[in-house]
């Protein structure tokens, strides 16, 4: 592999800032010119709004809450499985999986099935004669389609890292008298960290930026700041405001980057890599 | 840590439980007669039967899984020779490539998915196949690079310096040395591409053309009106196929003998994924032989291309159309004019017929984005009752750049058992009583209007205080509503899910064909009535085509055919004759009175800067 | 005689269909250094695991100083396991490694001091209390493995192939570090190794395992003299073995010449396996020897020359500090108590033992 090699990246750099940097830049220069071509920052500050604060709120709000809901949802189950998978095939881990393979719209559509007033599990609940469960089209509906959603996003990365630990180093934890749960907050956690950091960025950024779970299970009633730009750019062709307030939303999308770069090594890198894959 | 087993085992079930739930739901409906979602109809195969027959959706479908392929195999190249030159590249340097890549992974879909519609728009690009292709390898690339990457890390230095020392040739040491090392990992980076691409929504939606559909953004807009029978059971083969492959690669003794071995692992998932994709692509080939093979492409002469509303023609009648004239029409719907109006102001989809309503038709000749329809050139335009081109002058004063094609009113449909008052008045939407019971319109103008109506204003008002007023109005109703939806409102009124809902004339004898319980009402305040017209965009090419098409619409036969099937009230007089039935016929709700309804107003084309302000006023109410 | 500080009785354990230990009973005395001797597979690190809870036995019991231990988790027992690629906490400093148990134990934080400072002067490591695992070299980070188990003052120590990862320079130095350690806490180790020459240099007591079963518990001089069978002596130390056939008491007959003995009790012209240690063998003229042979192989290896004898088609080793040039015809000469006479293995098991190495 001799120099000349070099250029065998040529057409990847080349591409990459075609249609990776510029097009960040014409948002930029979006969010930051009037019709006029004048530079303003009314775009961007549109975010002080009511309207665009409120669902900006809303967004983290709901992003923080499915974050958190998957990641104790996720970590058992990664333990679990890291424990049942060792030796074996890794059959239990594509069980997990597989879901991912099923359209995520269709399989968003589906909850609303399952919720709704006639749905599944109010049919369920109606048969058992308990009273029916109403949260379609309430926040916790879409809390809900977010932490299906992107839950396979939080386990893997944790997965990857629990199953990294060496089994001694657990051993060696119980060996120098660490009870079960010692030796998950004293060791596992800490270790499996690089993993929930990058869980965590994984299910974070796609449900604070998300507008198509707002849209399926939130009946048109919830605006997430993702509708809000997506309406922006679809309906009122207004680009300056869109770009706007994409930029706001890329200021937190950078934050999460710069928390996760924190705990960055190839350890991340990889399990940024296996984030959907299976 | 052998305890609590089967609390573990509980767990993982619950969990499978929870991650199947959905799958499971759908497949259900795959085999369910009933074309609502909420109704179980007994068992069926008709779906898998039709799916065969839809041309839609097999071409969706194929259109994902080409894409899919041709994104993953150039990122995959494109990637792969971008690892193979950093290597000899400085640290600085590649640690910045690398964080370019990096960018596309770990930024916003949505962002990634505006900057590239703001690329493909401000290099005049026509958004369709090709803008998605490119938008689909950009976010392809990084998985391939950063599944390449660290393979290289471990790879042996030392086996291509031993090609090298045995007198191999650098590119001969690469490709018979260094590649076959890398092969895995090249592979899994094109698989995990492949997977990416064929999940992909957000993207697709914002860089993807008229007349393109990827399952994802088929599927998306069928969700406003209700999904399709048949995407649940493609969805359910595909996901079998799926199943059976990841079996037949684990568990048949055939591929299990050979995977013994160390790296049992790994080595099992290459098959398994080769297997896969090979599959889906033999199926892709296989219906491709079934669906229509003609990709939309605006340049071929003898095409027609159609933007019209979801559910709005009787889909026979365009296969007729072109049987009967050797016409290729490449139909697309859209959700809402407010959605259809950007994609042909922006020139980013071009169409030759488009069916907007009143104000938006006007809107767009205010814009200039019309031609004339050279009325001489379609005979059975004389079929259209006069009264309906009186109705169209309100908008379109000399009858030049549009042809009446469906028209109606706004009206409350409401079930008779869950309702135990007369209802007369838009006032009952905001009656506390039917809390969570009520589906409002999610279109501007139509929530607007009920509003309006209600406080005795004009539905065209662009006064700011009764805007103002209808807006606290609507934030008022909001804790009352269930859902702010558009054709929804008939299904789920069928399946008994609301008691009331804000929904188009032209809804109401299907739904009551459906529900019996149902009944449709236009309040006494005033309402809308609206009339859909076929217009022709100014960037429109085969005009020949399209007014072929229209004076095929206007037969008649064909304009009563239609009305059958979409119950939408027709302004065709010589087809109202056709229709048997005299219920129908003379039904108050397909063909009112119009004299008896004086409050009933067309919407009228506000102004850019109004409408903005609209938009901006029903965020307000969506979010309050 | 110190009284046994572990006991095990009549442990089996399975992997699967795999046995790896049947009805194996051993016990440990306190303050001795116990190595477990044997090829991979044989079943010591299994024994270890054991004995420090990181698995259950199927049958058979585990007697701590006479309580039975065998279902107590690894945290509830007072002992402490050094793992074979040290399984330092990677995400905490060298102190927080070695205060990990003390913590646990909630010691107060000067006792914790002291402790790390003590623990590491005893592994020769002062001033490395805040650098991270992965910056210390592989010998570095085993010392401080052994310095978190011991400042827990465990009864005994667990180690399994401590030095398996290091190089041959520093396995040699740890050896003797170890034997300082071991002399100074006072503490039982149990060592497990499938190198002979560090258990040969450590021990006092040297049990040699092959799969599942103990083939000879013995100090290192009897084990390394007097093997009481053919896997043992090959284990140990080059051997040549060589079928024979014992005449009578201390008179057998190997490749046909009769040499003398010293070992008594086999019986007359019974089949036995003979033993003779490379550097017990003399070279001779070939008139002065028992038997005779053709010098075929001289390697020079530093102390000594091995050299390759053929003679009546078996190929003997020698160590000798003379050379003998190739094709030298030489006599063979052994002093009678350097011959040591086994009994050919009788059953299935033994065989394989035999056939394994």
């Amino acid at each position: 592999m001799n120099k000349k090699s070099r250029l065998l990246t040529g057409p990847y750099l080349i591409w990459s800032i075609g249609f990776i940097i510029i097009p960040l830049f014409i948002v930029l220069f979006e969010a930051f010119t009037g019709d006029n071509g004048l530079f303003t920052l009314k775009y961007v500050t549109d975010i002080t709004w009511f309207v665009n604060l409120k669902s900006l709120g809303l967004s983290l709000v709901f992003s923080f809450i499915s974050t958190a809901l998957c990641l104790l949802l996720a970590y058992p189950l990664a333990m679990i499985l890291a424990e049942f998978g060792k030796g074996r095939s890794s059959i239990t881990v594509l069980v997990f999986i597989l879901p991912m393979w099923m359209n995520s719209l269709l399989r968003t559509i589906a909850w609303q099935n399952i919720l709704e007033r006639n749905g599944v599990i109010n049919g369920m609940l109606t048969a058992l004669h308990l009273p029916a469960l109403y949260i379609i089209n309430k926040p916790p509906a879409i809390v809900l389609g977010m932490v299906y959603d992107f839950l396979p996003f939080m386990v893997l990365p944790i997965y990857n890292a629990v199953s990294r630990i060496d089994r001694d180093v657990i051993n060696a934890a119980r060996d120098l008298g660490a009870n079960g749960v010692q030796t998950l907050f004293r060791v596992i956690w800490p270790m499996s960290l690089p993993g929930v950091i990058s869980g965590i960025t994984m299910v974070f950024v796609p449900s604070l930026t998300t507008f198509v779970i707002s849209d399926i299970l939130g009946g048109g009633k919830i605006l997430l700041i993702g509708n809000i730009i997506e309406q922006m750019f679809t309906q009122d062709s207004d680009w300056h405001a869109g770009s706007g307030l994409s930029v706001v939303l890329m200021i937190f999308i950078v934050i999460s980057m710069i928390i996760e770069e924190k705990y960055d090594s190839d350890q991340t890198t990889v399990t940024k890599r296996e984030r959907r894959t299976n | 840590m052998k305890k609590h087993r089967g609390i573990k085992m509980l767990y993982l079930i619950l969990m499978l439980i929870f991650l199947y739930a959905p799958i499971l739901t759908l497949m259900v409906l795959s085999f369910n007669a009933s074309k609502s979602r909420s109704k179980w109809g007994g068992f069926t195969l008709d779906w898998y039967i039709s799916l065969v027959e839809d041309g839609a959706i097999i071409s969706a479908f194929k259109t994902t899984l080409i894409i899919a392929f041709l994104s993953a195999f150039i990122a995959t190249i494109l990637g792969t020779a971008a690892c193979i030159g950093m290597q000899t590249m400085r640290r600085k340097f590649r640690r910045l490539i690398l964080a370019i890549t990096n960018i596309p992974m770990l930024n916003a879909d949505i962002v990634t998915g505006v900057s590239l519609m703001l690329l493909f728009i401000a290099a005049r690009m026509t958004m369709g196949f090709k803008t998605v292709l490119l938008a689909h390898i950009t976010f392809n690339i990084p998985y391939v690079i950063l599944s390449v990457m660290p393979r290289f890390k471990q790879l042996n230095r030392n086996t291509y310096e031993a090609a090298l020392d045995l007198g191999a040739s650098p590119i001969y040491a690469f490709f018979r040395v260094t590649l076959p090392d890398l092969m895995p990992a090249i592979f899994s980076g094109f698989l995990m591409s492949f997977t990416m691409s064929l999940d992909d929504f957000i993207i697709t939606h914002f860089t993807k053309g008229a007349g393109f559909d990827t399952l994802s953004t088929k599927i998306y807009s069928e969700v406003k009106k209700g999904i399709k029978p048949e995407i649940y059971a493609l969805s359910t083969l595909m996901f079998a196929a799926v199943l059976l492959l990841l079996w037949l690669v684990n568990y048949h003794p055939w591929t299990r003998r050979k995977n013994d071995g160390a790296n049992k692992k790994k080595f099992r998932a290459l098959p398994g994924a080769a297997a896969v994709i090979v599959t889906v692509l033999c199926v892709s080939g296989l219906l491709s032989g079934c669906g229509s093979s003609a990709a939309a492409d605006y340049s071929n002469p003898n095409s027609l291309f159609i933007y019209n509303a979801g559910e709005y023609i009787d889909p026979d009648l365009l296969t007729e159309f072109e049987d009967e004239t050797g016409i290729n029409v490449v139909y697309d719907e859209f959700e809402t004019l407010e959605i259809m109006y950007p994609k042909v102001e922006s020139g980013a989809a071009k169409y030759d017929l488009i069916c907007p309503s009143d104000y938006m038709i006007e809107k767009m000749k205010d814009n200039d984005l019309l031609q004339p329809i050279n009325i001489d050139n379609i005979p059975n335009l004389k079929n259209i009752g006069e009264s309906y081109w009186e109705t169209a002058r309100s908008f379109d004063p000399e009858n030049k750049y549009a042809v009446p094609y469906c028209w109606g009113t706004v009206g409350i449909l409401y079930n008779k058992t869950m309702v135990d008052e007369p209802v007369d008045s838009w006032s009952i939407l905001w009656n506390e009583k039917y809390k969570d019971q009520i589906l409002m319109q999610d279109s501007v103008r139509d929530a607007m209007m009920v509003a309006l109506k209600s406080l005795g204003y004009s539905a065209n008002t662009t006064d700011e205080k009764e805007l103002r007023e209808a807006t606290e109005l609507l934030k008022k109703q909001k804790p009352l509503v269930q859902a702010y939806v558009v054709d929804q409102v008939r299904d789920k009124m069928i399946g008994n899910e609301a008691a009331l809902g804000v929904i188009y004339s032209g809804e109401a004898i299907f739904t009551k064909r459906e529900n019996p319980d149902l009944d449709y009402v236009v309040p006494k305040e005033g309402s809308n009535i609206w009339l859909d017209c076929w217009v022709m965009p100014k960037s429109a090419k085969h005009i020949e085509n399209a007014e072929k098409f229209l004076n095929f619409l206007s037969r008649p036969d064909i304009a009563y055919r239609n009305f059958d099937y979409i119950t939408y009230s027709t302004p065709n007089t010589a087809a109202r004759e056709l229709i048997p039935d005299e219920d129908i016929r003379n039904s108050e709700i397909a063909f009112p009175d119009l004299t008896k309804m004086s409050d009933l107003e067309t919407y009228s084309f506000l102004g850019e800067k109004e409408d903005r302000y609209l938009n901006s006023l029903w965020r307000e109410v969506k979010a309050h | 005689m110190p009284e046994k500080l572990i006991d095990l009785k009549n442990i089996t354990k399975r992997y699967d269909e795999n046995v790896v230990l049947d009805d194996f009973s051993l016990y440990i005395r306190e303050n001795e250094f116990v190595t477990l001797l044997g090829p991979s597979g044989c079943g010591k690190t299994t024994t270890l695991r054991i004995i420090g809870g990181f698995e259950k036995p199927d049958s058979g019991t585990v007697l701590f100083q006479n309580k039975d231990i065998t279902d107590l988790p690894p945290n509830k027992r007072e002992l402490n396991t050094v793992f074979q690629k040290y399984a330092l906490f990677p995400h905490m400093t060298i102190a927080d490694n070695i205060a990990f148990g003390l913590r646990i134990h909630k010691k107060s934080d000067a006792y914790i001091r002291d402790k790390i400072s003590y623990a590491l002067k005893l592994v020769n490591l002062e001033g490395y209390e805040n650098r991270m695992p992965e910056s210390l070299s592989g010998g570095q980070q085993q010392r401080i493995a052994i310095a978190r188990a011991i400042v827990n003052e465990p009864k005994v120590l667990l180690l399994d192939e401590p030095l398996g990862a290091l190089d041959l320079k520093l396995r040699q130095d740890m050896q003797y570090e170890l034997i300082r350690l071991k002399n100074e806490l006072g503490i039982t180790f149990v060592y497990v190794t499938h190198d002979q020459e560090e258990a040969l240099t450590m021990s006092d007591t040297i049990v040699v395992m092959n799969q599942g079963y103990i083939q000879q518990i013995g100090t290192p001089t009897d084990i390394y003299n007097e093997p009481q069978n053919a896997f043992v002596a090959d284990f140990i130390g080059d051997s040549n073995i060589v079928s024979g056939i014992m005449i009578r008491d201390k008179l057998v007959e190997i490749l046909g010449a009769r040499f003398d003995c010293v070992d008594t009790g086999f019986g007359e012209n019974r089949p036995v396996d003979v033993v003779i240690r490379p550097e017990d063998i003399d070279l001779v003229d070939p008139k002065d020897g028992t038997i005779e042979g053709v010098v075929t192989d001289v390697i020079f290896k530093g102390v000594h020359y091995e050299m390759c004898v053929m003679s009546n088609g078996f190929e003997w080793i020698v160590h000798s500090t003379d050379c003998f040039p190739v094709d030298t015809h030489v006599g063979i000469h052994v002093d009678p108590f350097d011959i040591q006479i086994m009994h050919k293995p009788e059953s299935e098991d033994e065989k394989a033992v035999a056939v394994d190495e």
